[in-house]
Formats: C-alpha cells, sequence, structure tokens
C-alpha cells in the first residue's frame, strides 16, 4: 500500500467504505486510525480532521455510516456500515425495462440525479443496454427547472408545508402557503396539488407559473379522505367525449393539418371547391371558436348557429 | 496530493459515487470492454482507466497481496475484476436520486408515441415497490394525465435518425402557412411540451430546421445514408432566432396570457391588472395575425403598424366567410 504522502483522497475513502462495509464489530477512530495508514499521520488532530471530512462526504453521499456503542454496556462508540442499509437491495428488470429507465434518465439538461440513480441500477443489466443510447435523448423534459420540480415533488412526498411566490394564468401574482400532496403530469406540465392555507381549498398549480423557489415550512397535513390528485387539475375546455358535434369546414390548404390536430374530429367530406368539412365534438363554444378563428379566412363553422353566431360576435369586437 | 481536483477533473466526491457503482457492474460483467463501460457510465475512458489503476491498490485489511482487490484491463481493453465482493453490489439509491428518475421517467410515460412507455412503466412500478415508501411514496404521489395522439411517422423518422438515413417528406409550416417537399437528413427526434419534433439538416435549404413531427404528412424512407452535422437535440431551444425575424410587441390581458407561456418570447414587462408586455419573434405576419383574430380584444398591437393592417384585412375576408 502506497505511503500516506503519496495516497489519492480516492483510494482512501475506498478503502474506508470497505473496512466499515466488512467490519464485525463497530470500530473506534483509534482502530480506524490503526488500519488504515493515511490517518496514521503524528498529528491526531488533523488525522482526526481528515477523518472527519471523509465521513461528512461519504454520508453527503448517502452511504449509511453509522456510528453506535461498540458493545451492550455503552462504553465506547464505533463506526460501521450496515450492509443491509448500504446494499441497493434486489430488483429483477427485464433487459427492456432497464433500457427504458436509462433512455428516460438522459435529460439534455442538468438532470444527472436521475443519470447517477440509473447507473446504480446497471450491475445487474444484461449486455445490449448500450444499443438504447444510440438515439441520443428522447425528451427535454418539462417547462420547469427540474431543480424547482424535485423540490416541490420532495416536499409532497414528505406532506411539508411550503411558502412560494405564484403568478395564476390570468396574471395575479401573490405569496401561497400550500400544505403539498401530489404532483400531477399533464401535457408537458408539472402541477402541485395541495391544500392552500389562505383559501382553505384544495388547489393545482402549475410549476411553470412559481415566481420563487419553494421555502419548507416543516410539518404540513394529510391529504382529504378520497382525495385524487388529478382531480384538480383543470382538463381544459377540450373534451372529445362531448355529445354534440360542430361541423366546420376547412380550406385544402389547412384541411390535413386542422382535422389532425382537433381531437375527435372525423372528415366528413370534401366540396366540389376542395374544401374539407369536418366533425368535431362540441363541449365549450368558446373555446371552440378560439380555434376556429385561429385559422382565420381559411375555415368557417357551418353547424350549429349558435357557434356561427359566438364566432361572428368575435369578429365583430376586433377593433384594430 | 491535494483533495482540490484540477480544472475540469470530476471531484473525489463525484469519483468515488463512479467507482461505487462501476465496480458492481464489472464484477457482474466479467470481461467487459474499456470504452463501452465507459461511455454506459458518462465517464471519459482515460479518467476510468485512472480509477481503475487506483482500484487496485484498495482492498481490506491487512491489505496482503491476497486482500486487494485485482483489476486487469487486457491488450483489447477488457476489465477483469476479482476479489471485489464488497463491492459487488451498488449503494442504494438516495431519496433525491430515486424521485429524479422517478419524475423524468414519468413525464416520458405520458408522451404519446414513445415505443418504451409500457417498459418505463413497469421499470417504475418495480423502482417504487422496492424502494418502499421512506424513498418513494406509495400510489397517489405523481400522477399522469394522458391524452395526445401519437405522430403517424414517428417511428419512420426516429429509425431515420438512428440509422442516419435521408427522408423525403411534405411538411406544413405553420409560421409561413405554406406545405413544402423536402429532403432531410433526420439527426435527433424529441419530445417537449407534449409535441415531438425532430431537428434535422436540410438538403434544399442547406441549414439546420425544426420540424413538428406531427406537421409531416408524408414521410418516405430513402437509401441514400448521411454523415451527421451534430445538431443539438434535446433540450435545446424550441424557437432558432432569424436574420429576418419582425418583432412583435404584444400587451396581453389576462385572457391572452396564454400567448406568453405557449410560445416563446423576450422583454416581458408585467403591467398592472394581469396584463403583460411581450415580444414575440415572429417570421411572418400572417401566423400572428390570426393568433390575434383568437385572442380578440384580449391582446393590443403595439408595433409594428403594419400588423395591424394584415389583423384588419384578416378580420374582413373571415367575415365575409360568414356573409356579415
Amino acid at each position: 500500500m502506497a505511503g500516506n504522502d503519496r495516497m489519492e483522497p480516492l483510494e482512501r475513502l475506498l478503502n474506508l467504505v470497505a473496512l466499515l462495509l466488512e467490519t464485525r464489530t463497530p470500530l473506534t477512530f483509534e482502530q480506524i486510525r490503526e488500519t488504515l495508514e493515511p490517518y496514521r499521520q503524528e498529528k491526531v488532530d488533523s488525522a482526526k480532521r481528515m477523518f472527519e471530512r471523509d465521513k461528512d462526504l461519504l454520508r453527503d453521499f448517502g452511504v449509511p455510516l453509522e456510528l453506535v456503542d461498540v458493545d451492550a454496556w455503552g462504553g465506547e462508540q464505533g463506526y460501521l456500515i450496515p450492509k443491509d442499509a448500504y446494499y441497493l437491495p434486489e430488483i429483477a428488470f427485464t433487459p427492456e425495462e432497464l433500457g427504458a429507465l436509462l433512455v428516460a434518465a438522459q435529460g439534455g439538461d442538468e438532470n444527472t440525479a436521475a443519470e447517477r440513480a440509473v447507473h446504480k441500477l446497471l450491475y445487474g443489466a444484461d449486455g445490449g443496454v448500450l444499443a438504447g443510447l444510440a438515439g441520443g435523448p428522447l425528451a427535454s423534459g418539462s417547462d420547469a427547472r427540474s431543480g424547482l420540480v424535485l423540490a416541490v415533488a420532495a416536499a409532497a412526498q414528505q406532506r411539508h408545508r411550503i411558502v412560494f411566490g405564484y403568478r395564476t394564468s390570468q396574471g395575479k401574482a401573490s405569496e401561497r402557503e400550500v400544505d403539498a400532496f401530489a404532483m400531477v403530469f399533464r401535457g408537458g406540465h408539472w402541477y402541485l396539488v395541495g391544500h392552500d392555507r389562505d383559501r382553505d381549498d384544495v388547489r393545482a398549480f402549475r410549476l411553470s407559473r412559481f415566481t420563487t423557489d419553494p421555502e419548507d415550512r416543516g410539518e404540513g397535513s394529510e391529504p382529504p379522505g378520497g382525495f385524487k390528485a388529478a382531480d384538480h387539475v383543470q382538463a381544459g375546455p377540450w373534451n372529445a367525449q362531448a355529445e354534440e358535434r360542430a361541423v366546420i369546414a376547412f380550406s385544402p390548404e389547412v384541411a390535413w393539418w386542422a382535422a389532425g390536430s382537433l381531437q375527435g374530429a372525423t372528415t366528413t367530406g370534401t366540396r366540389d371547391d376542395g374544401w374539407v368539412e369536418v366533425a368535431v365534438p362540441l363541449a365549450d363554444e368558446q373555446a371552440l371558436s378560439g380555434l376556429i378563428l385561429q385559422f382565420g379566412d381559411e375555415a368557417v363553422a357551418l353547424e350549429p348557429p349558435s357557434l356561427r353566431g359566438a364566432i361572428v360576435d368575435r369578429l365583430e369586437a376586433i377593433r384594430v | 496530493m491535494s483533495d482540490r481536483p484540477r480544472r475540469g477533473a470530476p471531484k473525489t466526491a463525484d469519483r468515488l459515487g463512479q467507482m461505487l457503482v462501476v465496480v458492481p457492474y464489472l464484477v457482474q460483467h466479467p470481461g467487459s470492454r474499456l470504452g463501452d463501460v465507459a461511455t454506459l457510465f458518462g465517464m471519459a475512458p482515460e479518467q476510468l482507466r485512472r480509477d481503475l489503476d487506483l482500484l487496485f491498490m484498495s482492498g481490506l485489511p491487512p491489505y496482503g497481496p491476497g486482500d486487494l482487490i485485482d483489476v486487469d484491463v487486457d491488450e483489447d481493453d477488457r476489465i477483469w475484476i476479482t476479489m471485489a465482493d464488497h463491492f459487488a453490489r451498488p449503494l442504494r439509491l438516495t431519496r433525491s436520486e430515486a424521485l429524479a428518475l422517478y419524475v423524468r421517467g414519468t413525464e416520458l410515460v405520458a408522451t404519446p408515441g414513445l415505443p418504451q412507455a409500457p417498459d418505463l412503466a413497469s421499470a417504475l412500478g418495480k423502482l417504487r415497490e422496492t424502494l418502499g415508501p421512506e424513498t418513494l411514496d406509495a400510489d397517489g404521489l405523481i400522477e399522469v394525465m394522458g391524452g395526445g395522439i401519437a405522430p403517424e411517422h414517428l417511428a419512420l423518422l426516429r429509425e431515420a435518425a438512428e440509422t442516419h438515413h435521408r427522408v423525403d417528406i411534405e411538411y406544413f409550416s405553420a409560421s409561413n402557412e405554406a406545405w413544402s417537399t423536402r429532403t432531410i437528413e433526420p439527426e435527433a427526434v424529441f419530445s417537449s411540451l407534449g409535441n415531438w419534433y425532430v431537428v434535422a439538416w436540410d438538403l434544399g435549404a442547406e441549414a439546420e430546421r425544426l420540424f413538428r413531427a406531427d406537421r409531416v404528412r408524408t414521410a418516405v424512407g430513402t437509401l441514400e445514408t448521411f454523415e451527421p452535422h451534430g445538431l443539438a437535440g434535446a433540450g435545446r431551444d424550441l424557437y432558432t432566432p432569424g436574420a429576418d425575424d419582425v418583432p412583435v410587441r404584444l400587451r396581453l390581458r389576462a385572457g391572452a396570457r396564454w400567448i406568453a407561456e405557449y410560445y416563446a418570447t423576450t422583454d416581458a414587462v408585467e403591467l398592472d391588472e394581469g396584463s403583460l408586455e411581450v415580444t414575440l419573434p415572429a417570421r411572418s405576419l400572417g401566423w400572428i395575425a390570426k393568433l390575434l383574430l383568437r385572442v380578440g380584444p384580449d391582446a393590443e398591437i403595439i408595433a409594428p403598424d403594419a400588423l395591424r393592417d394584415e389583423l384588419r384585412a384578416l378580420a374582413d375576408r373571415t367575415r365575409e366567410r360568414y356573409g356579415v
């Protein structure tokens, strides 16, 4: 073994982890010092300081380094790393599952915690996981910073109360105090669902509308019985299950794109002039008028008359 | 030797973390190639070689020749490792690591058109089951609301990106509202905020282009292969500013603020009563006029004046369709 002046910190740390994992009884600092040469410096104080730094580094890393009584009489305390707390439990992933996790962890952003996680799972991998990486990362993540997503998810997991700045979709800014319950992901956006203390009601908050990082206020509260997070995130005005149908004609230029982008649309016919008639579910007349208007003069609503009326009203309101 | 890392070199803590996961892999996969292992764990091959040299000197007391980990990298760069039973299994996932992977996986499971989604969903289930409530909470903590349709030609485009084959496409561009046929060299296919995108080199334009996969009407694979330009994929900005962009300045009232959440805007200024002023870079005024037709009085044009004329004319033409 190399002398202490030449030993790399990495080597010292690997030896320390191995020693404390394999020891049958807790080791006092003195015993560790006797066994591991790098701590055998002349000055006990500086050896002790080095050991303290190493210990903190390992704990920060998630190594469960524990200080326990050496014997039942509690006279002396020593260090060890319990194997059952250290080792990852067996998880029987199929190669496809592991490949999927590996692809998922590739962020394209600073999401290195996910990569570290998946690296820990790879040891049992069958060959061929590498092949899945050929196509590169598959997604850009959500519209919220991953650090914020993780902080809020951790709060929800621990049922903590958090305080944060928030701006509603209508532009109203205020500070919110919320008992975090759960997270919902919809259409590329993350939402926090929790109990808003000031409004005394369960609300959903889109993470991209947070104006500050959340401040953790400790223990929050439990969700009410029968709580389902998704019930609190508005599904939007679009409801493909609506019974009533609207009929819209689209110009030949936009018809393919329009019919494909409207959920639940079915093409009912093509006119002699090339315009295509499409039937779509009508749940919210105002929302659908907006969507039709965005096609400008490339689209015209045919049925029902009330939808035509709503569109004409909006057109009359345009003042340039 | 100092603990301080050299510039660009990984810190000791990170190297330790890597070793504690790489060694279990090497123990379970004797004879793995150094290059493959480095790729798999996102390390520089030289760093891996250096750290394996150090591993060679570590072990258990009394640190005699028979107590040290034996590492051999043979002439084919295959790694053989023995006497490392204590590192045969990796360290547990920390709560933040498990949560990060879970959150990231959930985002992907919710993306329509992802072939790995069923495997990913079952993997996340196993992860949650095994790690238990102290690491990942039980049901209901993280939920996904599905929906959306997978673009028709997604699989073909992804395959072409992986095998570097040119594709002929018919594409509808929303920004200039026109159909075009192009030959493209797709380099990356990724999803962002619910839509799939194709980053490609456009042979006709001799430039990089970003295509929405759902606006590709037809896609025909060719047998011609290409050399990738190394274009950026997932994580890139979805809007690439162009030299011909017109800066459009808008005042958005509460009902139109969604425009600033949906499109890439700059120079946002919050005004009273929930109004917001933003600049929207536009390749053509046509589609902005249509957007403004949709939001009506909830948005106000500040500049340019030409956009007012465009909107007025569009509103007139659209009214004609309704005979008013």
